[in-house]
């Protein structure tokens, strides 16, 4: 389980960045979900036990600073990280950007889920809508962007904690 | 080694166990994992806060002795009109003392004003909050109202040990019941949309047939001071449309929030002085 925790110090970085960045577009009503940045690298490269670990202990991350009942983000992360896990082996997935794809597929899935379990809160869903989609392309723009350097870096954390896997099964 | 076509199920397989296991953990546990998460990155979230303050303080240092000197005019400019202000306040309270005492009505809640600094907002288009830097170390209770110079932010949804959840009223899970100024009838607020680039908007219902407003005619929404929650009179947005409802009874409209609420780095949490 050291893996998953070496996994999981690289999403809390990645989770700060993230909160910093929303603190920042606050005025403008612009938000960044990065969900699959926090699947991804875990479902492709380590191994089952230590992926679901990291993707577990990020959801619970996740789930106690919003306002979500308490399993949501962890239990909609290893239902991704279930599916992505089993695809791998058809995958070119020491491909960095077979990584990002994965990446933005998966937040894709995640932040419409999260869309449709939250939408019936608003007064008016269809007005809802608009904002969503323009947070979904800004969330996608910067996975696409960062996702590279925070798969690289997962990497040599693993490399500097010598927990990196041998083979990539 | 087990067969190929179970080897591709395992991760299914764990998963359901995951799930399983999930339903059957106690709600204890659940809560003592979300607080233990929730104060594991509490650190990190106030040293940012803490670096954005010193930040701050680096670029005022930046300014010129002819900018602060100016600055220092303005704001004893400011507090000579403040303590006018408070001289005043201090005789209306007086007097609102006496009348209280000659007609034996019940007083208003007594609040205590506890300012703090907001750490992190977290304004998406599922959820509105703000984190702000005290807790349960300042007394700080569930559920005490927020608000600003600019009238409500909100309530304090969650207590930590040194931050705090506040529920924004742009939220669309809060409600609370307001009323028109200038009119005694309460109305139904509910946090609602928040458009990219565009101030934050919330709808009312159950509005009388007779008030009316427009974009160009605003009224203001008040808080009504029912619900115990916020105190009467807080400002929580511009009515700018009313329209008869589908019943014909009432009607709904749009009210514009604060835009400022989206940019907040101080609010002050009123924090009841003799709690019921």
């Amino acid at each position: 389980m050291v893996r998953a925790l070496v996994i999981f110090l690289t999403q809390l970085l990645l989770w700060v960045i993230l909160a910093q960045a929303n603190h920042s577009l606050a005025p403008l009503h612009v938000y960044l979900f990065g969900g699959g940045l926090f699947v991804a690298f875990a479902a492709l490269r380590l191994p089952l036990r230590d992926g679901y670990g990291a993707v577990l202990l990020g959801g619970m991350l996740f789930d106690a600073t919003t306002p979500v009942r308490f399993g949501t983000h962890t239990l909609l992360f290893a239902v991704a990280f279930a599916v992505i896990f089993n695809m791998r082996d058809r995958l070119p997935r020491e491909e960095t950007i077979v990584r990002v794809m994965v990446a933005l597929l998966a937040n894709l899935g995640l932040f419409l889920v999260l869309s449709f379990l939250r939408i019936g809160d608003a007064p008016a869903p269809a007005a809802a809508w608009g904002r969503l989609f323009f947070d979904l392309l800004c969330s996608q723009a910067v996975i696409a962007l960062i996702g590279p350097w925070f798969f690289a870096l997962q990497d040599r954390t693993l490399a500097l904690a010598r927990t990196e896997p041998v083979t990539l099964d | 080694m087990p067969p190929k076509r179970f080897d591709q199920a395992r991760p299914f397989v764990v998963l359901g166990l995951v799930l399983a296991g999930w339903l059957v953990v106690p709600v204890v546990l659940k809560t003592f994992l979300r607080a233990s998460f929730f104060e594991f990155q509490a650190p990190l979230t106030l040293s940012a806060s803490y670096a954005r303050d010193l930040q701050e303080y680096w670029s005022l240092r930046l300014h010129t002795n002819d900018e602060l000197i100016q600055a220092g005019r303005d704001l004893g400019r400011l507090t000579a009109s403040y303590e006018d202000k408070v001289q005043e306040n201090a005789s209306l309270r007086d007097e609102i003392a006496r009348l209280e005492a000659q007609l034996r009505l019940p007083s208003f809640g007594e609040f205590r004003a506890e300012p703090a600094r907001v750490v992190r907002r977290d304004f998406s288009g599922w959820w509105q909050q703000i984190v702000i830097r005290k807790g349960a170390n300042f007394g700080i209770p569930v559920g005490a109202p927020v608000i600003f110079a600019g009238g409500v932010v909100g309530r304090v949804l969650e207590v930590h040990a040194y931050t705090a959840v506040v529920e924004l009223i742009s939220d669309p899970n809060v409600r609370l019941a307001g009323v028109v100024e200038g009119d005694d009838r309460p109305v139904s607020f509910q946090g609602g949309n928040n458009p990219t680039f565009g101030p934050a908007q919330g709808v009312i219902e159950f509005v009388p047939l007779d008030i009316y407003a427009s974009a160009t005619a605003p009224k203001t929404l008040l808080t009504s001071g029912l619900g115990g929650v916020f105190p009467p009179g807080l400002v929580i947005g511009q009515i700018t449309q009313v329209e008869p409802g589908a019943d014909g009874l009432f009607k709904t409209g749009e009210v514009r929030l604060d835009p400022r609420l989206s940019s907040l780095n101080e609010v002050t949490v009123l924090v009841p002085v003799n709690p019921e």
